[in-house]
């Protein structure tokens, strides 16, 4: 049951007819299984020397009971027993246990490190394919699913690569070399050992037949829970203050309710069946089966007594293998399903690189006639053409939702356009190398990445080598320079950990770092969402700093703020309606000025 | 495992798991012996006697019968267990969990009870049929049979009760390494996690300033780190792992051994000595396999733990009935000490709020202003009794909310905070969530106050549109805006407002201040404020800094006092005449 996904998701997750549930779930367990032949490809030689390591190791399984067969032969023999002959008996019992211990355990030894090995190289390949993805990637995913891939899902493979290979083939081995060994005896014992079989063979089939249908009840079953929980637990504040609780509380109770009756009913008669088919290979049955032929074929003369003993040994190992065999596909489907996610992963396009790549050779910034679709059918941006004067401010205005951010995140080439193109000093930014491009472009956004290092170094990330007096320069000039020394290790202190900042102060952290940086365009957005005053003024001021003297490009979400720009730019509905110094506009009576006028009703 | 089912079903389903359990355990046994009568039919095919053989493969017949027989008895008892367990425990903790204080919800609640509500349960639900049968026939069996060697041969008897310790305390090391190795691994693998985390998370600044190019050290060296541990895991499990089994076959060697040689005295007779053999050759695989149940008995022991710490969680206490109301609209807030509860019970956390006092009259607007983590929002939440106070008294409408019931308190106040949630219902629904016998014209008259009016003129299906998780989804705005509609419909006596995020856009602000304006007419707000406006407009403004209360009182009063109030309204005025320009020194 793969219930590990997004519980929002799951629960979205509407009724299909059966049947196409069905086929589409058969092409997709085809696709999974060639991801994950691929992906085990590294290991496959060393699993193949583990699978005839455990061909020794599980053939030796049937030595003992060979070796007791000897030594009752040697005991009933007429006359005393010879101890040579009993204690070579021994001897090659107690050497069919070691040499099934030993290769047995060897066999493990070699997958489980084939498995450390494994997950190491997948998890660097996983994290190397991300740091050449387009950045949009990262929005339109996630941060959750790229470590669940390089996570959860890299460790659900261990069951397949360390035991399934070694265990199946000691499930297949032990019964092949069981019943090779019985045929060499006499054929009919060799017959009469699996005879259940069929049995159970029947009615698993009977069982299976019904499963598919089956499993994807219970899996709408268990996405209705899922969908009862989510309602129940998301909305319980809301619930609670309007007083709905008894209400969204019923209907979970009710959903649990159904769940556990329909689980009856499906349940209940595989497991009826289950029961009987897993009677007929009992060990009891087993053995019943094979005393009584056994018997029957030493009356006939067929086979002496010594060797129904062997046979009723060997017969009774035959069946434990099932339920190795059983785990199998059960294990085989989970992992299945996850390197189908990390094939994913793996096969993010990566973002394309010039192969020549081209130098700006000034900083003026040009958008030519930009179209822009995340899905490929809803054109967010539609023609937009814009050009960034050196040294000026421009300022991209407009309702929530007309592409304000997209633009700026075309900018910064989180994005590639889909239309038209984005040229800095007339290069378009996709023949520039990334580092290039950065060295050009740095920017301060709302969503303040800070990493788990020393605020030193998160500082000077964009300059490893910034002496110690530049990177306190930068924070002095980012006001952010006294609350850092106010740290319990001032600059040494780990964000996240000694230096627990408020939003603020995180963001003018990142202001110290663009500052630092300083690349001459630098994309802004005119954060507000901090509910701090005093901290605002002061990201103001670090802000102030910030933009002397560079090409600007920002997000304005108050305003009065860009009142004086050199450039405002009205974006509605993906297309630039407006543009003008804030006289000019005010004096088109557009768009601009009715907000301009919404505003000045809001701010008393 | 076994008290943790039969505490988790409580007193009226435990005989059930019981019945289950002596059902189990008679399987288990009738097994044994049905199995040991290979010995007395072995005993006379290899001496000759078919006859006799024949005789005894009868009492097998019937042996078989009844094991089979009790088999499927245990089968059909272990389903009902199972869907016992399953009902009671989804139904047990929904109990739980709706009684419990909303402060307890988080970010991560949903998907931790999702996942509990299906897979935890599930597996919990299925432990009997995959674990305890299993566990309790791998055991038992090969025990009855060991009791039944000392009935033919005492000696063969007491060699194999003699190693019966030897393989239990294998089975125990072994089961003791693979739980060390899963320590070792668990902490590199959160570290190695949170490393992918922060990598993927911080891609926009990573990249931009060349750390992917070159990799990014700190990832580099956890992955390294958490392969190194897997390493140091693998030379524990595989050993582990193997211990069980390497134990029972030593066993096994000894006791062909002893048989061997005391067979050559003629202490034994050779016959009974190739049976008993051939009936241990039979239980030494099994035995083996118990030692790898150690990893299943795991994971249902870790989905136990979670299902029994959400159920441990102390829920709110609750009277009976609500205290009526002695004040309606008033909120008095009496020396207030409270901190947040420690994550995991390391003890209270650090004091939030202390000593912090404050009344709100009946139809006043209070601000609440103060730098963020100064406590604003912890009090807010304090009110509405998502937490109790550590010390002192919240009251609401002139009664400690202790002496309320939940929705006796709720019925007087109404929430507009951050996190807006929508059900999976039509527009029009989520409003009338406020209240739902609401008449069309008052729910259309709350709408167009929050400006959600304005919201369903770009929607298809206007009103009916369906919003919420499953539907169109709605910004941070609008949605900030549906909860407005939402307080105003519902006409509490007293509104909680948290402004931040509400002001966000010029739009949204327009809208913002129209809904306030509505609301003071006719209830009492407190407000973390965020516009100069709504504190200037204030009734009473309380200066929060640190967790205490600085000063209180209106715009004016506080402007002359020239302290924390009047620095916070300097700086505000400043900011909000501030300007971007290049040439801005």
């Amino acid at each position: 049951m793969e219930q590990d996904e997004d519980p929002r998701q799951a629960a979205r997750q509407p009724d299909q007819d059966p049947k196409a549930q069905a086929r589409a779930a058969k092409t997709q367990a085809r696709a999974a299984r060639a991801a994950l032949a691929s992906m085990l490809a590294p290991v496959r030689r060393r699993t193949r020397v583990a699978m005839a390591l455990q061909i020794i190791g599980a053939a030796a399984t049937i030595v003992p009971y060979v070796a007791i067969a000897e030594l009752a032969k040697v005991l009933l023999a007429p006359g005393p027993a010879d101890p040579g002959e009993v204690r070579g008996a021994v001897l090659i019992a107690v050497l069919g246990l070691s040499v099934r211990a030993l290769f047995g355990g060897v066999a493990l030894a070699v997958t489980h490190f084939a498995d450390v090995a494994l997950q190491a190289s997948l998890r660097r390949r996983i994290v190397a394919r991300l740091g050449r993805a387009p950045l949009g990637w990262f929005t339109a995913n996630s941060s959750a699913t790229v470590r669940k891939a390089a996570q959860n899902d890299v460790h659900d493979l261990h069951y397949l690569v360390a035991h399934s290979a070694v265990e199946t083939t000691a499930a297949v081995t032990v019964p092949v070399a069981g019943l090779g060994y019985l045929f060499w005896l006499d054929w009919r014992l060799a017959l009469l050992a699996p005879a259940t079989l069929p049995l159970y063979a029947g009615a698993y089939a009977y069982m299976m037949k019904d499963f598919g249908p089956q499993m994807g009840r219970l899996n709408a079953g268990i996405a209705a829970i899922n969908k009862a929980i989510v309602e129940f637990v998301t909305g319980i504040g809301v619930v609670k203050t309007f007083g709905r609780a008894g209400r969204a509380h019923a209907g979970y109770r009710e959903a649990a309710t159904r769940f556990g009756d329909h689980y009856r009913c499906w349940v209940r008669p595989m497991l009826k069946l289950e029961a009987f088919a897993s009677m007929t290979v009992s060990a009891p049955v087993v053995l019943l089966v094979n005393l009584a032929g056994g018997i029957w074929f030493v009356r006939a003369g067929w086979v002496s007594p010594v060797d129904v003993l062997t046979a009723s040994m060997v017969a009774m190992v035959i069946p434990s293998v099932l339920v190795t065999l059983g785990f199998g596909p059960q294990a085989r489907r989970e992992a299945s399903a996850a390197a189908e996610r990390i094939a994913a992963v793996l096969e993010t396009p990566v973002l394309p690189e010039s192969c020549r790549p081209k130098v700006p050779d000034s900083h003026e910034v040009e958008l030519h006639d930009v179209s822009f679709s995340y899905d490929g059918t809803v054109d967010v941006l539609d023609g937009v053409s814009l050009r960034l004067v050196p040294g000026t401010v421009t300022a991209l205005v407009g309702p929530s939702g007309s592409g304000k951010s997209t633009l700026a995140s075309l900018v910064t080439r989180f994005h590639d356009v889909t239309g038209g193109r984005i040229t800095i000093g007339g290069v378009d930014v996709r023949e520039i190398a990334t580092e290039q491009l950065y060295r050009h472009i740095g920017f301060v956004l709302q969503d303040v990445q800070l990493l788990r290092t020393s605020v030193r170094d998160n500082i000077r990330l964009a300059r490893p080598g910034a002496s110690e007096e530049e990177v306190r320069e930068a924070a002095r000039a980012a006001q952010i320079d006294r609350r850092i020394e106010a740290l319990p290790r001032g600059y040494d202190s780990v964000v996240g950990e000694e230096a627990v900042l408020s939003g603020g102060e995180a963001q003018r952290v990142s202001i110290a770092r663009a500052l630092l940086a300083d690349a001459p365009v630098l994309v802004l957005d005119e954060a507000t969402a901090f509910t701090d005053p005093e901290s605002e003024a002061a990201i103001q001021d670090a802000i102030a700093r910030l933009v002397r003297g560079r090409t600007v490009l920002v997000i304005a979400h108050r305003l009065p703020t860009i009142v004086e720009a050199d450039q405002i730019a009205v974006l509605r509905e993906g297309r630039i309606v407006e543009r003008g110094r804030h006289p000019e506009l005010l004096a088109a009576d557009g768009l601009y000025a009715r907000m301009w006028a919404t505003h000045e009703r809001a701010v008393v | 495992m076994i008290r943790d089912l039969s505490a988790v079903l409580g007193s009226a389903h435990r005989a059930v798991l019981f019945r289950y359990l002596a059902a189990l355990c008679g399987y288990a046994v009738a097994q044994g012996l049905a199995v040991s009568l290979l010995v007395p039919v072995l005993g006379d095919l290899l001496g000759g006697d078919t006859g006799g053989a024949a005789r005894w493969t009868g009492w097998l017949a019937v042996a078989v019968l009844i094991t089979l027989g009790a088999h499927y008895v245990q089968a059909m008892l272990g389903f009902r267990v199972a869907l016992v367990i399953l009902t009671t425990l989804h139904h047990r903790l929904g109990d739980h969990v709706a009684a419990l204080p909303l402060g307890w919800f988080d970010g991560t609640t949903v998907g931790r009870l999702t996942r509990m509500g299906t897979k935890s349960v599930l597996s919990i639900a299925g432990s009997c049929a995959h674990l305890l049968q299993p566990l309790v026939t791998g055991v038992l069996t090969p025990a009855t049979v060991v009791v039944v060697m000392v009935f033919l041969d005492w000696r063969l008897g007491l060699a194999a009760v003699v190693c019966s310790p030897l393989i239990l305390l294998a089975a125990r090391v072994s089961v003791r390494l693979l739980n060390r190795m899963d320590e070792i691994d668990d902490a590199a693998g959160v570290e190695a996690s949170g490393r992918v985390l922060e990598f993927a998370r911080n891609q926009p600044v990573l990249r931009a300033f060349g750390r992917t190019t070159d990799g990014y050290p700190p990832l580099e060296a956890a992955l390294k780190e958490q392969r190194a541990a897997a390493r140091k895991q693998v030379w524990m499990a595989v050993p582990g792992m193997l211990l069980g089994g390497f134990a029972v076959q030593m066993c096994f060697s000894a006791l062909i051994g002893v048989g061997a040689s005391l067979a050559l005295d003629g202490a034994v007779d050779p016959v009974e000595l190739v049976a008993l053999l051939a009936l241990v050759a039979r239980f030494a695989g099994p035995l083996a396999e118990v030692g790898e149940f150690a990893a299943v008995v795991r994971m249902a022991r870790n989905d136990m733990g979670r299902v029994r710490a959400v159920l441990d969680e102390p829920p709110l206490p609750e009277p009976e009935r609500s205290t009526p109301v002695t004040e309606p609209g008033a909120v008095e807030v009496d020396r207030v000490r409270f901190g947040y509860p420690g994550r995991r019970g390391e003890g209270p956390g650090d004091v939030v709020l202390d000593d912090v006092s404050f009344t709100v009259a009946p139809r006043t607007v209070t601000a609440l202003v103060g730098a963020s983590g100064s406590g604003k929002t912890t009090l807010t939440r304090l009110i509405a009794r998502f937490f109790d106070v550590d010390a002192g008294t919240v009251r609401v409408g002139g009664v400690d909310v202790r002496d309320q019931t939940t929705a006796g308190l709720m019925e007087q106040l109404s929430l507009v905070f951050q996190d807006v949630y929508l059900f999976d219902d039509t527009l029009v629904g989520n409003i009338r969530v406020g209240r739902p016998d609401a008449s069309e014209a008052d729910v259309l008259e709350a709408a167009r106050l929050a400006g959600v009016d304005e919201i369903v003129e770009r929607l298809r299906d206007g009103w009916e549109t369906r919003v919420g998780e499953a539907g169109t989804s709605l910004s941070g705005g609008e949605r900030q805006r549906v909860s407005i509609a939402r307080a105003l419909l519902k006409d509490a006596p007293i509104v909680l407002l948290d402004e931040a995020t509400a002001a966000l856009d010029p739009e949204n602000e327009a809208y913002v201040q129209r809904s306030m304006e509505a609301l003071r007419e006719r209830s009492t707000l407190l407000v973390i404020a965020h516009r100069l406006s709504t504190v200037t407009a204030a009734d009473q403004i309380v200066v929060l800094d640190e967790g205490r209360v600085t000063e209180v009182g209106t715009h004016q009063e506080l402007m002359v006092l020239d302290g924390r109030y009047a620095r916070f309204w300097n700086e505000r005025h400043r900011a909000l005449g501030w300007r971007i320009a290049v040439d801005t020194s």
